[in-house]
């Protein structure tokens, strides 16, 4: 009997020591699982992005390389860019200022991803409000989302480019168009995905053609040159939508991405991507 | 009666004191005063009459516990002391249970978060939880034992049959306990188990409107959801634990009634001698079965703290999703011989089989009358036990994924290499070690161990999962594989005209294929990890017979190193 007291003694204390030792590494584990949860929230956020998101706002969150779920195709990246600075940087975002929105921004972006954005392509994800995520499924975007947030994004300068209201204007400042690197920016640009190329007709899947529009935009509406009214087309597509596309009668509001201006506007020099793109489109230079 | 002032006058403070004090304890443990446990401690001979003796008499706890056993049923053989340690992970069960209940909300709009709660921000969260897993499985294992010990020694013979019935049902009951927990953490792991494993209700032998409703009240819906966790909630931490309870009297009061039985060489046939003791030949309770049972409490507390800290890490994968179905949905390893009967048989007849199997081992000791318990005398029904308990191993090996559940190879391989939940050895690699890059199954980088021992492992899937048109030539496709490390491709044409590519055991192998796993990072610390499976028809090089991705994402912080230290978790890491 003797025996077995010691060793029920030896036991307990030895599972005593086992305990401090735990509690001693406790500080530290629990750090390492606090960032653990953050990690996999943002990992599952990455897959969620993937499957969701992308098509519109691009596979880098830049809204520049955007593919279409079923073909694969590249076409218009719908969505505003992410990973950038208005939408990240600061406790209070360049975008949390400019729609007025006093919470935090994690309740932003939840928000804005829970509930859509009225007026835009962004429809409503959560659950609750119609869409096909999860609560934990949100949560886990929005981890992933303000993980783009970098110093060094945050670092970059300052930047809205603002546009000019005619594209004379626009020319001061800009003179010379160049119709190759315009080619290759109208695929970029995601344009070819929707409108095809310049040579076939039948190419144009969404919207309308643009081989002919030299010709077409100088009649569009009256009293605007061709290049004025290309320029605002691309800028605003809601100023004008005609009535025809390729699949039917255009949708209004019109389906082609309304964020040209932040996209070409992002530095002082970006806007040559315009002229470029109008240059190899055949309505720059002017007349 | 003197009041204690009294005795102060009459004794001095110092003896009234102490008489108030022996006193007390007397009442406390019924019957034994500060002397009687000192010479019990001390080992010394009781008083007469036996203070020892009334505790059993007089007090709630112990009048469920014999005042003495037979002396040979006290050494390791018979019992091993089985029916202690299930007494035993019960109560560790209801404690550490408890200690869990404080933090978890039966909701799955939370209970996913708690989970992750309890891991970051409780103190011994995650020692509390791993402690609750390990110890639901040793119980399901003791008592298990326990059961096939008291087979083997014949105990459950008259007048014991009814102990046997009760402890059948408290086996089902522990089965259960366990399995209802496995629902709470609201992950991938616990909705899909709990969906596969009940949906099983819906083939019972029934008409199909019983078995429908069956179905719906124990989801609570169509489908699992927050009505189906609280029912699973309320069954785990309220209805089957008061049934156990209950039950669990009845078998322990019939342990008082009729003793442990002797091993079955040291009585005579036909006789049980279990409580008719003669006097040199008892142990008492008090003090020497007590003490043994505490020296095993001790050391079952040494090896579940131990095992917790060490050994056992309760699984958490990622928020359950109806939607979603993991590739390899398993049955815990304790029911896994249900999912192998199911690949085995149809579903209706397994359903129907299991609980009849259940009353047939619980009547079994009223049909089974044979006298003897002693093994000679017994050799049809210990061999029958044998032959079962082999069966049942099969049946759990049959149960994992390894039995007939292949998918396609290269889903196999990305499930091994880049898994959906859980750990690998590509998860976690040190993160500053990742490379980023395209690289090939088996390529060595120089100067980084880490890496190289994750594209080895990636070849190894690789090779399981893949044959060579030529072995002579191996694989052109992957130079960092030598010829001699593959298998040849046997061919075999189906009846449709295609060919399908076996490679040893392995059906549905992939010929000559091309696999590159990408690693890019795509945010600041965050990784994606892409393996790129391409295999061309070997007949027609213009097409693919595979051409897929397979895509998985790891955060520098997501913390998979501390999971593979565990055993239960190391061999996902290699």
């Amino acid at each position: 009997m003797q025996v077995k007291i010691v060793i029920g003694t030896i036991s307990f204390m030895l599972t005593m020591m086992i305990l401090g030792f735990v509690a001693l590494q406790e500080p530290a584990r629990l750090e390492r699982f606090t960032a653990a949860r953050q990690g996999r929230q943002i990992e599952q956020g990455a897959h969620l992005y993937d499957s969701q998101c992308a098509t519109c706002h691009g596979v880098n969150g830049d809204a520049t390389e955007c593919y279409d779920a079923a073909t694969g195709e590249r076409i218009g990246c719908q969505g505003l860019p992410l990973n950038y600075k208005p939408m990240l940087c600061g406790d209070r975002t360049a975008r949390m200022v400019a729609l007025g929105w006093d919470g935090t921004k994690h309740g932003f972006v939840a928000a804005t991803i829970a509930v859509g954005r009225f007026g835009t392509a962004m429809p409503a994800w959560a659950q609750e409000y119609g869409g096909p995520l999860r609560p934990d499924e949100v949560e886990d975007l929005v981890q992933f989302v303000l993980n783009w947030e970098t110093e060094e994004l945050c670092a970059q300068p300052d930047f809205v480019f603002e546009w000019p209201a005619t594209i004379e204007e626009l020319l001061v400042a800009f003179p010379e168009g160049d119709a190759a690197r315009g080619e290759g920016l109208y695929t970029t640009y995601g344009c070819s995905g929707c409108h095809g190329n310049l040579t076939d007709p039948a190419s144009a899947a969404v919207g309308p053609w643009q081989g002919n529009l030299p010709e077409v935009a100088a009649t569009r509406v009256e009293g605007l040159s061709a290049a004025q009214y290309v320029y605002e087309s691309i800028l605003y597509p809601n100023n004008y939508v005609v009535a025809d596309c390729p699949n039917g009668p255009c949708t209004v509001p019109s389906s082609m991405p309304n964020n040209f201006p932040l996209r070409m506007g992002d530095s002082p020099e970006r806007p040559q991507d315009l002229i470029d793109i109008m240059t190899y489109l055949g309505v720059l230079p002017l007349p | 009666m003197a009041t204690f002032y009294d005795q102060v006058k009459e004794m001095g403070i110092k003896q009234a004191a102490l008489a108030k004090a022996d006193e007390v304890v007397e009442r406390i443990t019924a019957g034994m005063n500060i002397g009687d446990i000192r010479a019990a401690l001390r080992g010394d001979e009781p008083r007469r009459p036996n203070p020892r003796l009334r505790p059993h008499a007089d007090s709630f706890w112990l009048h469920i516990r014999p005042s003495f056993y037979h002396t040979e049923v006290t050494h390791i053989y018979p019992t091993f002391r089985l029916g202690w340690l299930s007494t035993f992970m019960f109560v560790w069960e209801t404690i550490t249970g408890i200690i869990l209940m404080v933090f978890y909300t039966p909701s799955p709009l939370v209970a996913y978060s708690n989970m992750w709660n309890i891991l970051s921000n409780v103190p011994l969260g995650q020692l509390i939880r791993n402690m609750h897993r390990i110890g639901a499985e040793a119980m399901v294992l003791v008592v298990a034992m326990h059961m096939l010990r008291t087979f083997i020694t014949g105990s459950y013979k008259k007048p014991r049959q009814f102990t046997w019935a009760t402890g059948m049902i408290l086996l089902v009951l522990t089965l259960m306990l366990s399995f209802s927990g496995y629902l709470l953490p609201w992950d991938q792991l616990a909705y899909w188990a709990l969906t596969v494993f009940i949906s099983g209700a819906e083939a019972a032998p029934a008409p199909a409107v019983v078995n429908q409703n069956i179905l719906l009240i124990l989801q609570g819906a169509p489908s699992l959801g927050a009505d189906g966790l609280l029912r699973w909630y309320l069954l785990h931490v309220l209805l089957l634990p008061l049934l156990l309870a209950i039950f669990f009297f009845v078998h322990y009061y019939k342990v008082v009634l009729y003793g442990i039985s002797l091993p079955p060489g040291r009585e005579e046939i036909g006789e049980d001698t279990a409580k008719r003791v003669p006097k040199d030949e008892r142990t008492y309770f008090i003090p020497d079965i007590l003490t043994n049972e505490l020296m095993w409490s001790g050391l079952a507390t040494l090896f579940l703290v131990a095992g917790a800290m060490w050994l056992w890490d309760a699984p958490l994968e990622t928020h359950a999703d109806p939607i979603v179905t993991p590739l390899h949905v398993v049955a815990p390893w304790y029911l896994s011989w249900s999912q192998g009967w199911l690949k085995l048989a149809d579903k209706t007849l397994v359903v129907g089989f299991i609980p009849a199997l259940l009353v047939a081992f619980i009547v079994m000791p009223y049909f089974e009358v044979g006298k003897s318990r002693r093994y000679a005398d017994r050799r049809v029904g210990l061999s029958v036990s044998f032959l079962f308990m082999a069966f049942m191993l099969v049946s759990n090996w049959m149960g994992t994924p390894e039995y007939r559940v292949a998918s396609s190879p290269d889903r196999e391989v990305g499930i091994k290499v880049l898994p959906e939940e859980g750990p690998s050895l590509m998860y976690a690699l040190p993160y500053d070690q990742v490379l980023k890059g395209r690289f090939l199954p088996g390529q060595e980088i120089r100067g980084n161990e880490a890496m190289t021992a994750a594209l080895a492992s990636l070849k190894k899937a690789v090779l399981a999962h893949s044959c060579v048109l030529d072995r002579s030539v191996g694989n052109p496709n992957i130079p960092t594989i030598k010829a001699s490390e593959w298998t040849q491709c046997r061919v075999r044409e189906l009846q449709s005209g295609d060919k399908v590519y076996d490679a040893g055991f392995t059906r549905d192998v992939m010929p000559n294929p091309y696999v590159e796993l990408q690693i890019e990072e795509i945010q600041p610390r965050l990784l994606r990890l892409t393996l790129v499976f391409q295999v061309k028809e070997p007949d027609n090089p213009e097409e693919y017979r595979i051409n897929t991705t397979w895509t998985a994402f790891r955060h520098a912080d997501s913390n998979y190193e501390d999971e593979c230290r565990f055993i239960n978790k190391s061999s996902k890491c290699r």
